[in-house]
This record gives C-alpha cells, structure tokens and sequence, in this order.
C-alpha cells in the first residue's frame, strides 16, 4: 500500500454541502423531517442511525436520484459551476456484459470518445490496484474486486462529492478493512467530500472526519472524530468513543467503562 | 455437524465424477459424437428391419430407398427447388414477423402507454391458434404465397413479442438507475443497459420461434401450396411415395435443428459475459 500523501488544504477540491430544511415522505410515512446539515469541502462525513431511519433516502436526494423532497440542497464547489455527486451502493451494480474496463468507462457518462475513456478508466482501475483486471468479464471478480471495479467506476469521472451507502456492508471482515485503507486513500488523494452511510461503528470512527446521527428524521447527533490518521482501532479513546456512539445508536445509557491496561 | 456435511457430500461428488466424464474424457471427438450414437443406432436397426422384410415398404421405407429417393430428387433438382422454397419462405415470415413482434415488444416494454393500449389486444389474439386461422387465410390469399407468409409471420410473432417485453420488464432496475445517475439516457441508455439485459429472453424467444416457424409452414404448405417441402410430401402421399414422405421428415427434422443450432451458436457470441453461456459451461 502507498503512503499517505500529504494533503495542504489548497488541494481539497470537494464541494460544500449545504442540506436545509430537508424532509420527505412516502405515502402517509414521513421519513426526513426538517434535516439541516452543513458540510464543508473535502470532509468525510459518516452518517448512521437504525435501520429505516432514512439514511439511504437522504443519500439519494443528495446524490440526485430522488427529486420529490422538500427543502433545499445546495452543492457548491470553488471554482465551478457545477458540483458533481457519485453514488456507490451496497451492491457493485456492474454491468454483467461490459467488461471490467467498460464498466469503470461508465462513470465518465455517454459523451466521450471511447479511447480518452479508456484511458481514464484505465488509470483509475490501476488507483484501485485492478489495472491488469480490465478485460474480464465482471463474475470471475470476487465480491471485494467488484467493489473496487464499482469504486473505480464512481471516482473516473473525478467528482466533488461521493456518497457511499453501505458500500462494505456486503464484505468479509478482512476485505472490509482492506476497502477501508483504499477509501480512506482515495479519499486523501482526491479530496473529495465523502458521505458515507454504514451500520459499523468502527468503521464510522475509523474513516470519518465527523459521524451524524439521524433519528426520527433529523439529526440527533453530530460530533467529529479527534483523532489523527491512520486511526488504531484499539486505542483507549477510540474504543471509548465507539461505546458511546453505540450507546446512541442503541439509546442504552452509556457507562462510563474502565480500561486497565 | 461439519463431519455429517462432508458425508453427505462426498459421496455425491465421487459418483458424479466417475460415472460420467470418465468415458468422455478419453478424447474431444468422442465427445462430439456422442449426440449420433442414438439416431445412428436407430438408422441401423430400422435398416435392418426393412433388409428382413419385418417391415414392409408401404409403412416404412428402408433408409436406403429413402437415400435412393433423395439422389432422384437431388439429380432432378426437384429438391433443392423445395427446400430453396420453403426456406425462403421461413426467412421472409421469420423477418416480418419477428420484427414486427419485436418492435411491439420493445415499445410495450419500454412505455406504460403502449403496453396498456395495445397489449390486451395481443393477449386476446394470441389465445386463437394460428393454424386455426388456415381456411380463413386460404379465402383472404387464396394459395400464394401471401398466405404462408401470413401464418408463419403470425406463428413467429408472439414468441417474439412475449419474451422480448417480458425481457425489456425485467432487466435489472438497480442497473438502470446505476447507469441514469452516470447521465444515460434515452437511446444510449437502450443500448448499453436495456437491451443487452433483454437480450437473453429475446433470444429464447427466437428459439421458440423457429420451433413454430417450421411448424407452420409445413403445415401451410401441406395444404395450400403447389412447391415447397409441405408440398412435396403432401404430393407423395397421393403417389404412395413413402420414401418421399420420410425424406421430407427426415429434413424437417434436419432444419429444425439447423435452426436451433444457429440460435445456440448466435447465443454462444453474444451472450459470452453470461456465466451459463460460455464455451464449455452449461449446455
Ligand atoms: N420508494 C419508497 N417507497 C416507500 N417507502 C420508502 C421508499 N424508500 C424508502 N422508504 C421508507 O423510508 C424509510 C427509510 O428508508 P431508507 O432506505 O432511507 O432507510 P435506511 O436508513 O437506509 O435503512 P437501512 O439502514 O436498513 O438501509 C423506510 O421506512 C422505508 O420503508
Ligand atoms: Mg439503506
């Protein structure tokens, strides 16, 4: 694995993400009531809360899938007109008859020349560690590699924003912490604003500059993460915080835990 | 527990592997021959049944005056005339039909509106058997050709059209909206994500639709024509010619398979990606 870049704030080129007064139903169902959140250029943000909560919802608005919402979204990148949002999903969603390299040429949309595309998607295949996959077929990869090709896909096009909903959830424990160092790289290479929704606590405080806590359609938590990076998971404070954003998420009183060590 | 899962599939396992590919993989050409071993061991038998005169020629001609019957006719030109007919006729319904169906197929699929005008109407046409429709058709177009083309393009049309909007319906959503939100739209949305998901079920489509194509026609040509295989056989029947109507059999099954061979090798191109289609997968 490559070092760690060093990253100046001048190289951030994430966008802002301004969410104001968000709410949307279904039906009868109100999901989002009234969401504010700020985000700032370049920031990682982890967002949890239980299941149905509406984390995915919240997502897919920002993302630009679902345009039935109330409220304000605005995306704003220095220097550009228009912010660019990606979305990775649970599932990779490769298509089962392009290749792998086809597949990562997708993301740069249905307007460029084959060859430029190939050429990008080929570079961003190699920052996933896939460069030599680029001619199979999607099913030889494993379930780790698909998301990587997915990954690869959503980054080509170099966007300010990446909202990822439970990109890991679907991987082994060891693959997982793999994807998380190469998100975590990508992240610091490219700059962009990440959003990331997860059910793991861990994985929340291992990546994210910030972790929100979405309950009853707001924001009921929002606190950043101290602690510098690459993050041990087994350090006294971090196990701490992770109790008692478990304890949150679970509404259990939180106590107070001694460690000897 | 992981000791009972082991037994119970070790057992299975080692059955598979020595009752089958053994005898297969002592060499490829084995492999190839194997689909003949039954019709060559039949041709034999039946061969030699006629030879001992076990059966007579006015039920079952022997293979080889059904060999002689086809030099004649070859050496006339009589059959190649036939067959030449008869497949065009198959290809010219195959094409209207078929893309008549697919076009009604893509457009149901792809539009609620569409579908709801005009796909109760397909429904409701598609329960009367075409061959029903053979006297009627005899009085539209009498027995030219319009009447074959007809009943074939008819015979085609809805397996066509059944599986290419069932295939347009149930191509992956999560694909669709993954391929949307990277700016695919319209026909560069078709022909990236929407078709080759369809693709599968056109093609089982067509499959069934060559089935049907030959069905048709020779039954239309039995009774409305004056050339084509249908025809020849039709004719020999009046003549007694058993060894002309096994000939005409023989090719009909000969065809059907040439045709299912096309669709399976058209399959093996362009579904490559598909797991269950590549060489030496699933057959
Ligand atoms: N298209 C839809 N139609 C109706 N209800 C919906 C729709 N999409 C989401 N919902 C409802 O909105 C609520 C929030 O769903 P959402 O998928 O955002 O939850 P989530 O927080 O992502 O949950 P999970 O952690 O299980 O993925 C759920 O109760 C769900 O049933
Ligand atoms: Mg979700």
């Amino acid at each position: 694995m490559n070092a760690l870049p060093q990253v100046s704030a001048a190289d951030i080129k994430g966008a802002a993400i301004s969410i104001r007064h968000v709410g949307r139903s279904f039906a009868s169902k109100t999901v989002l009531t009234d969401l504010k959140l700020e985000i700032e250029p370049g920031e990682f943000v982890a967002v949890v809360g239980q299941s149905g909560c509406g984390k995915s919802t919240l997502l897919r608005i920002i993302a630009g899938l679902d345009d039935a919402y109330t409220g304000k979204i605005v995306i704003e990148s220095e220097g550009r007109d228009t912010a660019s949002a990606r979305i990775m999903y649970q599932e990779p969603r490769l298509l089962p008859w392009a290749s792998v390299i086809d597949n990562v040429a997708m993301g740069l949309g249905p307007d460029i020349t084959r060859q430029v595309a190939l050429i990008r998607a080929r570079k961003a295949l190699d920052a996933v560690g896939l460069g030599d996959r680029g001619s199979e077929w999607p099913h030889v990869l494993s379930g780790g590699q698909k998301q990587r090709v997915a990954l690869a896909r959503a980054l080509v096009s170099r966007p300010d924003v990446l909202v990822l909903d439970e990109p890991l959830g679907a991987l082994d424990a060891l693959t997982r912490i793999e994807m998380q160092q190469l998100l975590e790289r990508v992240w610091l290479e490219e700059g962009f604003t990440a959003l990331l929704v997860t059910h793991d606590v861990v994985e929340a405080l291992t990546l994210a500059d910030r972790v929100v806590l979405i309950e009853q359609g707001e924001i009921a938590l929002d606190f950043k993460v101290p602690f510098p990076r690459p993050r041990k998971r087994s350090s006294v404070p971090f196990v701490t915080l992770e109790e008692r954003l478990l304890a949150a998420l679970l509404h259990t009183n939180h106590q107070p835990v001694d460690y000897v060590i | 527990m992981t000791d009972l899962a082991f037994d119970a599939i070790k057992p299975a396992t080692g059955s598979n592997r020595t009752l089958w590919p053994t005898s297969l993989r002592f060499g490829l050409p084995n492999q190839k021959l194997l689909p003949w071993l039954l019709p060559i061991t039949i041709l034999t038998l039946w061969q030699l049944a006629s030879s001992v005169g076990a059966l007579p020629a006015s039920i079952l001609p022997s293979p080889t005056s059904v060999f002689f019957a086809a030099q004649r006719l070859i050496l006339s030109g009589e059959l190649q005339g036939h067959i030449a007919t008869s497949f065009s006729r198959a290809a010219t319904g195959l094409l209207i039909g078929g893309s008549i169906a697919f076009t009604l197929g893509l457009s149901n699929g792809l539009s609620r509106l569409s579908e709801r005008l005009l796909d109760t109407t397909l429904q409701m046409i598609r329960n009367i058997p075409n061959l029903a429709l053979i006297p009627l058709v005899i009085l539209w177009f009498g027995i030219d050709e319009t009447s074959k083309l007809f009943l074939v393009s008819l015979g085609v049309f809805f397996p066509i059209y059944i599986n290419t909007f069932h295939g347009i319906r149930t191509v992956d959503s999560q694909l669709v909206e993954m391929a949307r939100s990277y700016g695919f739209h319209g026909f560069q949305l078709f022909l990236r994500v929407i078709f080759p998901g369809a693709l599968p079920s056109i093609l089982v489509g067509l499959r069934y639709a060559l089935g049907i194509m030959w069905l048709t026609l020779i039954v239309a040509e039995s009774i409305a024509a004056q050339s084509g295989l249908g025809y020849m056989a039709m004719s020999a029947r009046e003549f007694m010619q058993t060894d002309v109507v096994v000939l005409a059999i023989l090719i009909y099954a000969l065809l059907g398979k040439a045709a299912d061979s096309t669709v399976r090798a058209i399959e093996r191109w362009s579904l490559s990606w598909h797991p269950a289609y590549r060489k030496g997968g699933l057959q």
